[in-house]
C-alpha cells in the first residue's frame, strides 16, 4: 500500500504535533496546518488521500472548511473532529459530506481505523 | 378560614346566580301579585257594592210589607172591631200565616192605654202616654223602632200606625220578630263571603252574623256618616285593608253595612295553585342550580389552575436542564481539548518507548505512562456522559426494537458488571413491539439506569430488567436489590444534582434528571418505587409513538 497522505486541521497547535507524529510512526504522512485558510492552500498545493479537521476554530470554521472541501475537492473524504458534543453538528457534518464525525479525546485507534477507511474508500 | 379564595369566589358565583335567578322571578312574583291584587279589590268592590244594594232592596221592600200589612189592618177596621181580642186574634193568626215574623198585636188608645192585646205577654192595660214612641207615633202617623232584646232576650222591633176613629186618635202597634230580617241581611254575607249587618244612627248592632256582633252593642266601626245611595270605602290598616260598603235604610235610622278583608298573599296565592307552584318550585330550584353550578365552576377553575402550576413547574425543570445542559457542554468541550492533547503527547511518549526497548527500565514508564492513559479514558467517559453523546448521531425517530436496544446497552457494561460479580437479569417478553421512538434517547436513558443500578447494588448484586408490551407502548423496569431509597429523598431523585451517591466524580447529579427530561420529550414516564433495605425498582413506559417536541428539552443531549 502506498503512503497515506493526511491534511490534519487543528486550532491546537499542542494537539496538531503529537497527533502529527503518531500518525506518521504508522505510515500516515501527516501534513498539519492550524486554520482553515492553512488547509486550504495546502489542498492547492498538493493532493491528500483524507482530511481530519477540527470543527471549532476561530476563522474559518472546520463546517465551512468542509463545505469548501466537498465543493473543490470532493475526492478528499472528511472526517470531523471536535470536543464539543453536539448531535445538530454532527448530523450537520454528516449532511455536508463529512465521512465521520469523532468526539475529543478519541481513542487513537479508532481514529487511525477510521482515517485509513476513509482513505481506502478515496482510493477504490 | 377567611383567606380561602376559593370559597369566597364560590360565594362570589353564587350571589350572582342567585340574584340573576331570584330577582327576575321575585320581580315577576311581585307584578303578578300587585296587578292580581288590583284587579281583585276591584272585583270585590264591585261585588259588595251590588250586594249592599241589593239587600237594601230586600230589607227595604220587608220592612215596608210589615208596615203594609200594619196599615191595611188598621185602615180595613173599626177601632171597635179592633178592640175585640178574638177578632185581634183572628188578624195575628192571619197575619202571621202570610208573612211571618209578627209576634204580637195590640191596640192602644189616645191616652196610650193599651186597650187590646193578643200575644204572649201580658201587655193590656199598659199606658204608653209618657213612651217616645208614642208620641212620635202620635205625631207622624207611624213608627218603627230600633231592634231590641226584649223580656225574652230575642231580638225585636216594634211598629205602630195611627188610626183616625170614633172621633178619636188610635195606635195599632205590633212586635216584629227580627229574626227574618237577620236572615235576609246574612244571606248577602253568605253569598259574598263578606261580614253584613245593619247598625243603629248610633252604631249598634240590629242583626248579627259574626259572634263578635252583639247586639244592641257598638261596633268598632263608630257612627257611620249618613249619605245617600251606596257607599265603598277601603280602610287601610297595619293589620288589614278592608272594603266596607254602606247604604242607609228606613230614611236614615239605620245604616246596612258589609265589610270584607282584601285578599292577602295566601288567598291571591290559593287562588293560582299553578303560579304558587312555579314559584316555590323556582325559590327552591334557584338556589339548587347556583350552588351545582358555582361548585362546577369551581372544580374547573382550580383544575386549571393545578394544571397551570404543573405547567409552570415543568417550565422551571425544563429551563434549569437547559441552563445545566449549556454550562456542561462548554465545560465539557473545554476540558475534552486538553484531555486531546493529553492522549496525544501519552501517545507519542508511548510510541517512542518502544524505539528504546532494552534501554533503562522501559517497562516502569509503560506502566505510567498506561496509569496516565487510563486517567485520560476516565475523564473522557466523565465528558462524555456528561454530554449524554451518542456516536449514534441524529434524534431520528426510527422504529425501535427495546429489547434489542437494551441489550446493546447492556453489553456496554456488562463486562464491568461481571468483574463486580454482579448478575444482569433479563426477562424479555415475546411478542413486545417496535416503537418509533430515538434509539439513541432511549439508550441513553437505559445507559443511565443501568449504571445506577450497578453502583446500587455493589459486589454480588443483582440487576433485574424486565421489557413487556403494556397498553398502547413498551414497558422497561430496571431493579435492583441495592439498600433503596429513603422515602423522603424519593421524591427528589429527579431533581438535577441531587445525589444520594457519595462522591465520585462520575455522578454529576444529573443522571435521573436526563432520564427524567429524555423520557418527557418521547412522551413517555418514568417512576419509581422503592423499598430501604431491599431494593429500588425503575419502571419506563415509551408510547408506541414518541410524541416529537414533547415537554423535555433535551438539552443536556444536545449539549
Amino acid at each position: 500500500m502506498s503512503e497515506l497522505k493526511l491534511l490534519l486541521v487543528d486550532d491546537e497547535v499542542e494537539f496538531l504535533e503529537p497527533t502529527a507524529a503518531r500518525l506518521a510512526r504508522r505510515g500516515i504522512q501527516c501534513r498539519a496546518v492550524a486554520s482553515g485558510d492553512e488547509a486550504l492552500r495546502a489542498l492547492g498545493e498538493e493532493a491528500f488521500h483524507c482530511a481530519v479537521v477540527d470543527v471549532k476554530m476561530p476563522g474559518m470554521d472546520g463546517l465551512e472548511l468542509l463545505r469548501r472541501i466537498t465543493r473543490d475537492y470532493a475526492s478528499v473524504p472528511v472526517i470531523l473532529l471536535t470536543g464539543h458534543a453536539s448531535v445538530e453538528l454532527g448530523v450537520k457534518g454528516m449532511e455536508l459530506g463529512a465521512f465521520e464525525y469523532l468526539l475529543k479525546p478519541v481513542e487513537f485507534d479508532l481514529l487511525l481505523d477510521t482515517i485509513r477507511r476513509a482513505a481506502a474508500l478515496r482510493s477504490t | 378560614m377567611p383567606s380561602n379564595p376559593y370559597r369566597t369566589m364560590r360565594r362570589q358565583i353564587m350571589a350572582v346566580l342567585l340574584a340573576f335567578g331570584l330577582v327576575p322571578l321575585l320581580a315577576m312574583g311581585a307584578a303578578g301579585y300587585v296587578a292580581n291584587r288590583a284587579a281583585i279589590e276591584t272585583r270585590t268592590r264591585n261585588l259588595l257594592e251590588a250586594m249592599v244594594k241589593n239587600r237594601k232592596a230586600t230589607i227595604d221592600l220587608f220592612l215596608e210589607d210589615r208596615m203594609r200589612d200594619l196599615e191595611l189592618v188598621a185602615a180595613s177596621f173599626s177601632a171597635e172591631a179592633l178592640t175585640d181580642e178574638a177578632r185581634l186574634d183572628g188578624l195575628l193568626a192571619q197575619l202571621r200565616r202570610e208573612h211571618g215574623g209578627i209576634i204580637d198585636l195590640g191596640l192602644i188608645d189616645s191616652d196610650g192605654v193599651h186597650r187590646a192585646y193578643v200575644g204572649p205577654y201580658n201587655l193590656r192595660d199598659r199606658n204608653y202616654s209618657d213612651q217616645e214612641w208614642f208620641e212620635h207615633v202620635m205625631v207622624q202617623g207611624r213608627y218603627e223602632s230600633d231592634v231590641f232584646l226584649g223580656f225574652r232576650r230575642f231580638p225585636h222591633m216594634v211598629m205602630a200606625v195611627r188610626k183616625r176613629d170614633l172621633g178619636r186618635d188610635w195606635v195599632l202597634r205590633a212586635t216584629i220578630d227580627t229574626d227574618m230580617l237577620s236572615a235576609l241581611v246574612r244571606e248577602g254575607g253568605i253569598e259574598s263571603g263578606a261580614e253584613v249587618f245593619i247598625l243603629n244612627r248610633a252604631g249598634e248592632y240590629q242583626t248579627a252574623m259574626a259572634p263578635h256582633h252583639v247586639l244592641m252593642t257598638k261596633s268598632d266601626l263608630g257612627p257611620l256618616p249618613v249619605h245617600s245611595g251606596v257607599r265603598v270605602v277601603t280602610r287601610r290598616s297595619a293589620k288589614n285593608t278592608e272594603f266596607i260598603a254602606t247604604t242607609w235604610l228606613r230614611g236614615g235610622a239605620w245604616v246596612l253595612v258589609a265589610r270584607q278583608e282584601a285578599p292577602g298573599l295566601g288567598q291571591l296565592l290559593n287562588a293560582h295553585p299553578a303560579v304558587l307552584g312555579v314559584f316555590v318550585a323556582g325559590l327552591v330550584l334557584v338556589p339548587v342550580l347556583a350552588r351545582v353550578v358555582a361548585v362546577a365552576r369551581l372544580r374547573q377553575i382550580r383544575a386549571l389552575e393545578r394544571e397551570r402550576a404543573n405547567l409552570f413547574e415543568t417550565a422551571a425543570q425544563s429551563q434549569k436542564m437547559a441552563a445545566i445542559g449549556r454550562l456542561a457542554a462548554s465545560v465539557a468541550h473545554e476540558i475534552n481539548n486538553p484531555l486531546a492533547i493529553i492522549d496525544a503527547q501519552v501517545g507519542v511518549l508511548a510510541d517512542s518507548l518502544d524505539d528504546l526497548a532494552g534501554v533503562g527500565d522501559a517497562s516502569e514508564w509503560r506502566l505510567r505512562l498506561a496509569k496516565i492513559a487510563a486517567q485520560v479514558d476516565r475523564a473522557r467517559k466523565v465528558t462524555h456522559r456528561l454530554l449524554g453523546f451518542s456516536r449514534r448521531v441524529g434524534p431520528d425517530i426510527e422504529p425501535v426494537d427495546v429489547a434489542a436496544a437494551l441489550e446493546e446497552t447492556i453489553s456496554f457494561v456488562e463486562r464491568e458488571a461481571l468483574a463486580s460479580s454482579i448478575r444482569i437479569v433479563r426477562e424479555v417478553e415475546r411478542d413486545v413491539p417496535l416503537i418509533r421512538t430515538s434509539l439513541a434517547q432511549v439508550q441513553q436513558v437505559f445507559l443511565n439506569l443501568i449504571n445506577n443500578a450497578i453502583d446500587a447494588v455493589g459486589a454480588g448484586g443483582e440487576v433485574r430488567i424486565k421489557v413487556a408490551a403494556a397498553r398502547d407502548g413498551v414497558e422497561v423496569t430496571i431493579a435492583d436489590n441495592g439498600p433503596g431509597i429513603r422515602p423522603q429523598d424519593l421524591d427528589r431523585i429527579f431533581e438535577p444534582f441531587f445525589s444520594t451517591k457519595a462522591g465520585g466524580g462520575l455522578h454529576s447529579g444529573l443522571g435521573l434528571a436526563i432520564c427524567k427530561d429524555v423520557m418527557q420529550s418521547l412522551g413517555g414516564r418514568i417512576s419509581v418505587t422503592s423499598t430501604v433495605g431491599k431494593g429500588t425498582c425503575f419502571t419506563l413506559w415509551f408510547p408506541m409513538e414518541a410524541e416529537v417536541g414533547g415537554v423535555g428539552t433535551q438539552a443536556v443531549a444536545r449539549g
